[in-house]
């Protein structure tokens, strides 16, 4: 358990550490949108936190932080459920 | 490679068909690596799907610089699948991309199919490419030259199936986006290469024990 803390820890301040300095260009897909015009519709559903980015918090870089972070935390704890329900099934199917 | 809703135009029966079919196509791919899921895996592999993901998750919101104003960031399918495997792998990256979508907008819900397609499916699916690659070989610099080119080739093929995925959103269509896609991700793709193959091989050295997928395919375990 101590080992998998750690690695989590590791994960975030490689996160904070870095966020700094990660390229603001666009990527492959919205350069290709932004050079050749593609018609864009408005989006269905906007995000709790869009771009990476908290209203509330005014430093842009203690927002995305704060808002990556959050992200990080939310796919660890979904990701641990699906790994607990696979590993359940397989013990079921292990006593049959 | 984040295709957003705004891409999707709703007026268009065509394109929204397109993305109804992505969406099934995705849940069928997702129901089956559930399947086989459970079966592969002897103990559990809750820990290291949960970090694993995580990780990806924190790389893919570091964007590196590529080109010509241009940047790019890991995908890390081909790292999912080393670690955990086709079928987990495919689900790991498909919940990042849920995160992604509902948290932060990065990729759209009607795109959401395309992109779990695009992504967690081709991605997940290269541990297959890199078992072609290898053969019966056990050498480790053709392993390492077989994940190099298994992660390079998920980005090429993700990027190909997008620009088609895409096409309708442009005046030019296909002739302008598979071409301008192909061009910028065989550069990202270069970076998915060299940092897949990096942090592959100093986890074969550093932690052998977390490699499930490579287990996997070296034959111990069933797939």
């Amino acid at each position: 358990m101590k080992r998998q803390i750690a690695a989590v820890g590791l994960i975030v301040i490689f996160l904070v550490v870095l966020i700094p300095f990660a390229s603001s260009n666009p990527d492959g897909l919205e350069k290709v949108v932004a050079t050749y015009g593609a018609q864009e519709h408005a989006n269905l559903w906007s995000g709790l936190m869009t771009d990476y980015s908290i209203g509330a918090v005014g430093d842009s870089y203690a927002s995305t932080a704060l808002a990556s972070v959050f992200g990080v935390f939310m796919v660890l704890a979904a990701a641990f459920l699906v790994g607990k329900s696979l590993a359940k099934k397989s013990e079921s199917t292990v006593r049959q | 490679m984040h295709i957003s809703d705004g891409l999707i135009n709703p007026q268009n029966p065509a394109n929204l068909a397109t993305a109804v079919i992505m969406w099934l196509v995705s849940i069928a791919f997702l129901a089956w690596s559930w399947k086989k899921a459970k079966s592969t895996y002897s103990s559990s592999i809750t820990a290291l799907l949960a970090i694993s993901s995580a990780f990806v998750f924190a790389a893919q919101i570091l964007n590196f610089p590529i080109a010509f104003g241009t940047s790019g960031h890991l995908v890390g399918g081909t790292f999912l699948a080393v670690l955990l495997g086709p079928y987990a792998a495919i689900l790991s990256m498909t919940i990042v991309l849920l995160m992604q979508a509902f948290f932060f907008a990065d990729g759209g819900i009607v795109a959401f199919g395309m992109n779990v397609f695009n992504m967690a499916i081709i991605g997940g699916l290269s541990f297959f490419l890199i078992k072609l690659f290898m053969r019966k070989s056990d050498s480790k610099s053709r392993f390492a030259a077989s994940v190099f080119a298994a992660s390079f080739l998920s980005v090429i093929l993700g990027a190909f199936v997008t620009s088609l995925e895409i096409a309708p959103a442009f005046a030019g269509g296909v002739a302008v986006t598979v071409p301008s896609m192909l061009f910028y991700h065989a550069l990202i793709g270069l970076g998915e290469g060299a940092i897949t193959t990096a942090l592959v091989t100093s986890l074969q050295r550093l932690q052998p024990t977390v490699m499930n997928g490579l287990a996997l395919l070296k034959g111990r375990g069933k797939l």
